[in-house]
């Protein structure tokens, strides 16, 4: 019936549109698959996987694409809704393929959508889509790529990427292949291949769709009427996935070996034939083997996948007693060699060949069965494709004690085993496989080893290659370049050379392959030589030479390049790859399976993507410019700002005076208006203080007063969260020095930096003598004295915890006297020595706010914020209206600091994600007419904000309402509090109407204790006047500032909000 | 015909200074007529296409003489409306030099001027203050000009120099100290009102001619301004300093002080004061009134006429009806007032242009845009400030002649108003103003640049836009102002919008090589086959 199913709503605020439709889509985060542990990270998992056919415990949206209509389908018979989503669609539009043409073929069928003000660019790799409006409006900042899959549980999947931010994730672009609805957009992601996408901006006759569907372009599901395929409700899937089973077959390149330097393209060809095959279908095992060690202690739990491919295992445990199903990290010493902590609940660890003949790579976990653990749980990755392979939809689940409940989805159980994301097409398949190793092991009151297979199947797409090899024999002065294919019948090769980087064609000079003929005096044409499954030449060329280009035509008359450009393949970089080809050559033919050389060989091809042609240049080069003018406009404007020069003629408002300013280090001066510099993904670049520096003047020019920059520390972990070496400041976003010169621009420019200090946990350097991680190293060389002592993982020998713990690292016993004193010295030494006006307290919930108190008297910020996270108070998953508790808990510990720093004030977050996305905005007034959030009760501590790096940004932990992120500010920029603006909001879209709020806020100068009056809070709108001076309002309905001794002239106004200035 | 009788007037004018070039006139005199027989056969196109060979060939003299009409015209080819390119200025900031030597906020100019012409921004205007550079008597400190006028050129932008010859109060530029000192012992060298005020930010018109300043005219301290300037910037002429606008009173526009009490906010603009109490001023009306046989009209101005901020019928001068702006008196008065006017800009133009007329520059002076009560019958605004144009009379045919006259070119502010943001109650009109002049300008052939009034006024870009693409399109337009506002988060992205949509369907190709590219690319991608396959 209904196709598409969404799993939630897209959460990056560029996509969508103020007005006009709305863009759906899933924001898949960077680690979407770090599931588990919460409602929102389990949803993550969800949008990454819900294509599969098993049971995921969560309510869909489904949305009948046919019609603007939404309906809330409970798709899945689950009584844990865990979120739910309600949406527009508007306008989707449907563009039919003929039904004699057939994609088959293709290996991808890509769409940009490029979002720039209020408009938006659909274009499609393949040349086809076309632009929405002017291309050239304003600044083109996004990107997203969304995928479809076969209905009916379809799943729409996005990336949203900004220039900045460097790209995340590698889409598996073979999905495109197997889904059968549109894609917009799919792609692996590089920052190479984000421009040129760009460059293929095509300029055709404008059209109104957002999302476009293509249906049936696969040539076997040619039989099903196009119309139906939204709407079908019986059952086709069982049909159609037979019917395709029976269409895949096994295909396999042979190994290219003794090679330089191997490129394989991916065609997009446009192959008339039908039933031509394009996917290539991998069966392999998944074995979970649990025996016992020869010591007979430890036991050990051997995970093995047969499939070749870079496998990840994404793992952690739950400890006896555990309610729900977050996970927790596993601890230190169960860790195998290579794993990596995953934020606080889970570590990934590779896969590892055992022996260079095991079929098998495997991961193996050693651990004590005495201890807590209740049992493991995992999901495998492929690093390649960026799919994830689950259980039933479900974490796999190995349980090492004998009580638990069968939820389900245990291991022992009977199972089947599906790949996620385009599992839906190999439904039939694996109910075939499904192993009937059902038994009641679950029911043994004894751990007893076990072992057991899964079938997996990996679906890898292979359409039909190019394989480039190039050879350069060490004596000769000629590159031999080997060409193959195995798209079948005639190829002809038409080639040139070229010896610049523009790309200009040249015919070079003799010998060619036999079949070569000169073409019109510009290009040569090259037959291949058939040989088993395909056709092959050999080129023999000048190793001057800087490149070799060419398209192929095939027998159909059809020509083939690559993604619109003809395929061009860098000599120059196969002469420096002489030297370093036998280690790699041999890997290469060591693999069984072509897959794996594709898949390890497309990483090349994206590196070639980034290649540019000359008209690239030209439109980087006026995207460029626009960026430049605006940078050096920001520039001139914080200059200008700052030095408005005094007149002596007095000013006609000076009645107007400012407040006397009381700067304390919980508020600031009062005027403070926080941005928050960084991402989760700002340390990928390894030169955030370089770029940020960049970017100085445009943020202080934007009117913020205060920026709050990543953990500066050496880290565990690459966004700076798990500190192991105060001292060291060389972190994944820069040198000391590098952070110096920032801290010293960002002063320059006006603004009082914050540095984020984690206090609350610390990695050891070392272990004890039990093996467990607690002893420190650096300047401050603690011992298990320093950790807390009622964390048995880390068996700290310090007082009990004062706050809650952090699983995933000791926790710093902060009632120590040495502790204490050497965190205060450290702190001193951050202002004295890096120049950091103020702090960012990371997980202030781990100690008490008392010893915060010290702290910050002894280093005497400018301004201080603490994270107090926790959870809202919900009812039968419904948020309550009141949120006193929640807020409360917050103000005990400002309170505790003796209002030495301020809050986050996650509670007025919470109730903005309510009352904005399921329309109540009743409940931004509390019972007593108040703001509801922490800014109700202590405005001049509340830092109110509505995403972040760890809320929003590519973990999305809890992202604000998409779309909806305008209505968000209006209320905290116009509101007492101190506000604080996400990194991600500034550079996107949102940019100049956070701009104009920001300095309306400044210009009515409006504090953080400033005075609300609110004035309706109901169903659809909420409107408030601050300080008499600006009046808001948000939401759909409808508000105006009454005409009464106020002249209020409307200042702002956008999406769902207006903001009123009083004229005098 | 009109062109030989400009040109016979422009030699009138030039030949006061130059024997050997209205020798030369003469001696092409005759060529004229083929040119016009030329001009005839091929519309403007060519003939400019010819000027601007001749000029490159070196033959400047020769073209002033076969054609002195377009003289100006001709420096400067982009003008024409040939080419149809529009072309934008900026204001600098008015402080971006305020103490002669130095520079104001130098990085912040450097770094906006490189965003303009990133922007595609044709150049910036440039107020060089007399107070500013003419600190003693006779001499001159440009070094701070000179700096800003590097910069400029260094941006690769066009420079647009403004001669100021009043003062600023926001922020402030007084007149130069020794001018001031004078004033404070002669207060009758600055205008004064009905209740003897003087406004002390420029100079009366009636003191022109006489020798006030130091045994001086004010017209000769004003000419050894602009020649020690031309002197000095002359290896920016033509090249980077393309357009000299001639300060002519308050606020730099031809034009009476009178509406100088700021109207305060919110409330609709009074009608403003006759300016003619100063001594000389008065002087000068007796003069009149005797040698027109009504000595006793000379004594003073109406004494029926409102005060600044009231409305036109709150007395009778102004009334639409049977108001004395009508009678023979008014009649008298109006016409005196104004031909002052007429004839103060006539002085200082033509100062100007026989100074920067053998230049490659265009000389400029600014008219107001006296918008309020244009709706009435007498235009009371226009009155005050020196238009003598009511509902029946045409005041801007005199002003346009002169300009004419002068081979100078118009400046208009205000082309950022509309009519549906002005307060409902002021009968202001701006739209009918602004194309009232320019049909009189039109019609006398002088050519009119654009400028705004402030930036921000709503609807103004749009306005804007209007007036450069319409019919009758503006191609020289100065946008106001450099500053913290202009690059402010508010203002700035609609500038830049603003800008691209003006330039994007005008710039030559070569300046766009991305719409180039487009076409290239739309032309592959039409040829891949899969098109057809995802559109159908």
């Amino acid at each position: 019936m209904a196709t598409l199913a969404i799993g939630s709503l897209l959460q990056n605020p560029r996509l969508s549109s103020p007005r006009g439709p709305k863009l759906l889509l899933n924001l898949k985060p960077l680690r979407s698959l770090d599931l588990g542990c919460s409602p929102h990270r389990k949803l993550l998992c969800f949008s990454d996987a819900c294509s599969s056919n098993s049971n995921p415990c969560g309510k869909f949206h489904v949305v009948k694409a046919s019609s603007t209509d939404t309906a809330p389908i409970d798709s899945f018979s689950s009584a844990d809704v865990l979120y739910e989503q309600t949406f527009p669609v508007n306008r989707i539009e449907k563009i039919e393929v003929p039904a004699e043409t057939d994609i088959t073929g293709i290996d991808t069928l890509v769409f940009d959508m490029i979002t720039s003000g209020d408009n938006h660019f659909v274009e499609s790799r393949n040349g086809a889509i076309p632009k929405l409006d002017p291309p050239d409006s304003t600044l083109l900042c996004e990107l997203c790529w969304i995928l479809e899959f076969p209905q009916p549980q379809s799943i729409v999947q996005a990336w949203s990427t900004i220039p900045e931010n460097h790209c995340h994730q590698t889409l598996d672009t073979q999905a495109s292949l197997a889904s059968q609805m549109l894609l917009l957009q799919a792609s692996d992601s590089s920052d190479a291949r984000y421009s040129h996408q760009l460059r293929r901006f095509p300029t055709a006759s404008p059209q109104p769709p957002f999302a476009v569907t293509l249906k049936h372009h696969r040539g076997h599901h040619k039989d099903r009427k196009s119309s139906d395929s939204f709407d079908a409700t019986s059952n086709p899937r069982q049909e159609e996935g037979r019917e395709k089973k029976k269409n895949r077959e096994k295909r396999e390149i042979s190994a290219i070996s003794l090679c330089d330097f191997i490129t394989v393209f991916p065609l997009q060809a446009m192959l008339k034939k039908k039933n031509k095959e394009k996917i290539n279908v991998v069966e392999g095992k998944l074995l979970i083997r649990l025996d016992q060690s020869k010591d007979q202690l430890n036991w050990r739990l051997t995970i093995g996948c047969s499939l070749s491919g870079k496998w990840i295992l994404h793992w952690g445990v739950s400890y006896v007693g555990d309610t729900g199903s977050e996970w927790d990290q596993p601890p230190k010493d169960m860790w195998p060699h290579g794993s990596i902590p995953i934020k606080d609940y889970a570590i990934e660890t590779p896969f590892k060949k055992p022996s260079k003949d095991d079929t098998f790579h495997e991961v193996k976990i050693d651990f004590n069965p005495s201890s807590a653990i209740e049992a493991i749980h995992f999901i495998l990755k492929d690093e390649e494709t960026g799919a994830s392979y689950q259980h039933k939809g479900r974490d796999f689940r190995v349980s090492l004690v004998n009580y638990l409940e069968d939820d389900g989805n245990m291991i022992q159980a009977k199972s089947s085993f599906g790949k996620c994301p385009d599992a839906v097409e190999q439904l039939p398949n694996m109910v075939l496989k499904a192993e009937a190793s059902c038994d009641s092991k679950n029911e043994n009151r004894r751990l007893e080893g076990f072992y057991e297979e899964q079938p997996i199947v990996k679906e890898v797409s292979v359409g039909n290659m190019v394989s480039v090899a190039i050879r350069k024999f060490p004596d000769a002065a000629n590159i031999d370049l080997h060409l193959e294919t195995d798209i079948p019948g005639d190829v002809v090769v038409h080639w040139g050379v070229c010896r610049d980087d523009a790309k200009t064609w040249e015919i070079p000079a003799v010998p060619y392959p036999p079949e070569t003929t000169v073409f019109r005096n510009k290009a040569l044409r090259t037959l291949l030589q058939p040989t088993g499954n395909g056709s092959r030449a050999l080129f023999t060329l000048d190793e001057k030479l800087d490149g070799f280009l060419f398209v192929l035509k095939l027998d159909d008359n059809s020509w083939v390049n690559f993604q619109g450009n003809d395929f061009y393949i860098p000599l120059s970089s196969a002469r420096s790859f002489t030297g370093q080809s036998d280690s790699e050559s041999e890997e290469t033919s060591g693999k069984a399976h072509t897959d794996g050389i594709i898949n390890e060989i497309r990483n090349l091809v994206s590196g070639l993507n980034s290649e540019k042609s000359l008209q690239t240049k030209v439109k980087e080069a006026k995207e460029s410019i626009l960026n430049e003018i605006e940078k050096l406009a920001a520039e001139a404007y914080s200059i200008f700002r700052s030095s408005t020069p005094s007149y002596p003629e007095e000013d006609s408002d000076a009645d107007d005076a400012e407040p006397t300013i009381n700067i304390s280090s919980g508020t600031g001066s009062g005027f403070e208006i926080l941005c928050q510099g960084f991402n989760w993904e700002s340390n990928k670049s390894g030169r955030w203080y370089m770029e940020l520096k960049e970017k100085a003047s445009e943020i202080s020019s934007l009117g913020f007063t205060v920026i709050w920059l990543p953990p500066p520390t050496e880290s565990v972990s690459p966004e700076g969260y798990m500190p192991k070496d105060l001292y060291n400041l060389n972190s994944r976003y820069g040198t000391i020095d590098e952070l110096k010169d920032l801290v010293k621009s960002l002063h320059g420019v006006g603004l009082k930096v914050l540095g984020d200090v984690v206090l609350n946990h610390r990695c050891a350097h070392y272990q004890n003598q039990n093996g467990v991680w607690n002893i420190f190293g650096g300047r401050l060389n603690w011992d298990d004295r320093a950790v807390v002592g009622d964390d048995p993982h880390f068996q700290g020998r310090g007082n009990k915890s004062s706050g809650d713990n952090f699983h995933a690292a000791p926790n710093i016993d902060h009632s120590q006297d040495f502790v204490r004193k050497d965190l205060i010295e450290w702190l001193c030494w951050l202002r004295e020595e890096i120049g950091y006006d103020g702090w960012r307290l990371d997980f202030v919930r781990g100690f008490w706010g008392g010893y915060v108190k010290d702290y910050l008297d002894a280093s005497e910020p400018y301004f201080a914020v603490g994270e107090y996270w926790d959870s809202l108070s919900y009812t039968y998953g419904e948020m309550d209206h009141n949120q006193d508790a929640h807020r409360q808990r917050i103000v005990d510990w400002i309170n505790a600091t003796n209002g030495t720093a301020g809050a986050f004030d996650v509670t007025t977050k919470g109730i903005l994600h309510s009352a904005l996305e399921r329309r109540e905005y009743w409940r931004l007034s509390d019972q007593k007419g108040k703001p509801p959030g922490v800014v109700g009760w202590w405005p001049s501590r509340a830092v109110t904000f509505i995403e972040n790096h760890d809320t929003g940004s590519t973990q999305g932990h809890w992202r604000f309402p998409g779309g909806k992120e305008m209505q968000g500010y209006a209320y905290i920029l116009t509101h007492p509090g101190t506000p604080a603006v996400f990194y991600d909001h500034i550079v996107s879209h949102h940019r100049s109407e956070i701009g104009a709020l920001i300095s309306l806020r400044n210009r009515n100068k409006i504090h953080c204790r400033s005075i609300v009056e609110i004035v309706k809070a109901e169903r659809d709108v909420y409107a408030a006047t601050i300080d008499d001076r600006v009046a808001m309002k948000i939401g759909p309905g409808y508000y105006e500032p009454p005409s009464g001794p106020h002249r209020w002239s409307l200042a702002l106004e956008g999406y769902d909000y207006k903001v009123w200035e009083a004229s005098s | 015909m009109e062109v030989s009788v400009i040109r016979s007037s422009s030699q009138a004018k030039s030949s006061k200074t130059e024997l050997g070039c209205r020798d030369l006139r003469f001696c092409f005199g005759k060529s004229n007529d083929k040119n016009k027989i030329f001009s005839r056969k091929a519309n403007s196109v060519c003939f400019d296409s010819q000027i601007s060979r001749f000029r490159k060939a070196g033959l400047r003299f020769t073209l002033k003489a076969v054609h002195s009409d377009p003289i100006l015209e001709s420096k400067s080819p982009a003008t024409s409306k040939s080419l149809d390119r529009l072309r934008l200025f900026v204001g600098l900031p008015l402080d971006a030099v305020s103490d002669g030597n130095s520079v104001n906020h130098a990085r912040a100019i450097g770094a906006g001027l490189k965003a303009l012409k990133l922007l595609g921004v044709e150049g910036v205007e440039l107020p060089v203050w007399w107070g500013v550079v003419e600190n003693e008597m006779g001499k001159y400190d440009w070094s701070g000009y000179l700096a800003v006028a590097e910069m400029v050129q260094k941006a690769g932008l066009k420079l647009h120099v403004s001669l100021c010859f009043h003062a600023s109060s926001q922020p402030r530029i007084p007149l130069p100290k020794w001018v001031t000192k004078i004033g404070e012992s002669q207060s009758s060298i600055f205008f004064a009102d009905r209740s003897g005020q003087h406004y002390q930010q420029c100079l009366s018109l009636a003191v022109d001619d006489l020798a006030v300043l130091d045994g001086k005219t004010p017209v000769q301290v004003y000419q050894g301004f602009c020649e020690s300037f031309k002197s000095t910037f002359s290896p920016f002429m033509g090249s980077t300093i393309t357009g000299i606008s001639m300060g002519l009173g308050p606020d730099g526009e031809l034009r009476y002080p009178s509406h100088h009490k700021p109207a305060k906010s919110g409330t609709i603009t009074g009608v403003g004061e006759f300016q003619c109490y100063d001594t000389n001023m008065l002087n000068l009306l007796k003069q009149y009134a005797e040698a027109n046989g009504n000595p006793l009209w000379g004594l003073g101005g109406p004494h029926d006429a409102p005060t600044y901020d009231q409305a036109p019928n709150l007395n009778s001068f102004f009334k639409d009806h049977g108001g004395s702006w009508e009678s023979p008196y008014g009649d008298f008065f109006l016409s005196w007032y104004s031909s002052e006017l007429v004839s103060h800009g006539n002085r200082l133009l033509s100062l100007a242009s026989s100074i920067f007329g053998d230049t490659e520059v265009n000389v400029y002076g600014k008219v107001p845009l006296m918008h309020s009560w244009y709706k009435t019958r007498a235009h009371p605004s226009e009155l005050t400030a020196g238009f003598y144009n009511t509902a029946s009379r045409n005041g801007y045919e005199a002003v346009a002649e002169m300009f004419a006259r002068n081979s100078c070119k118009i400046i208009l502010p205000g082309m950022d108003l509309s009519d549906e943001h002005q307060p409902h109650d002021a009968l202001s009109s701006p739209e009918s103003l602004l194309a009232q002049i320019r049909t009189t300008c039109n019609k006398h052939r002088v050519e009119v640049a654009g400028q705004n009034l402030a930036s921000g006024a709503p609807g103004g870009l749009e306005q804007i836009k209007k007036n450069m693409l319409g019919e009758n399109p503006i191609d020289l337009f100065t946008y106001q102002r450099m500053g913290a506002h202009f690059f402010s988060p508010e203002h700035f992205p609609s500038f830049t919008e603003f800008v691209r949509s003006l330039s994007q369907p005008e710039l030559h190709p070569d300046d766009l090589p991305s719409d180039e590219a487009e076409a290239t690319e739309s032309v592959q991608t039409s040829s891949d086959p899969n098109i057809h396959l995802q559109t159908a």
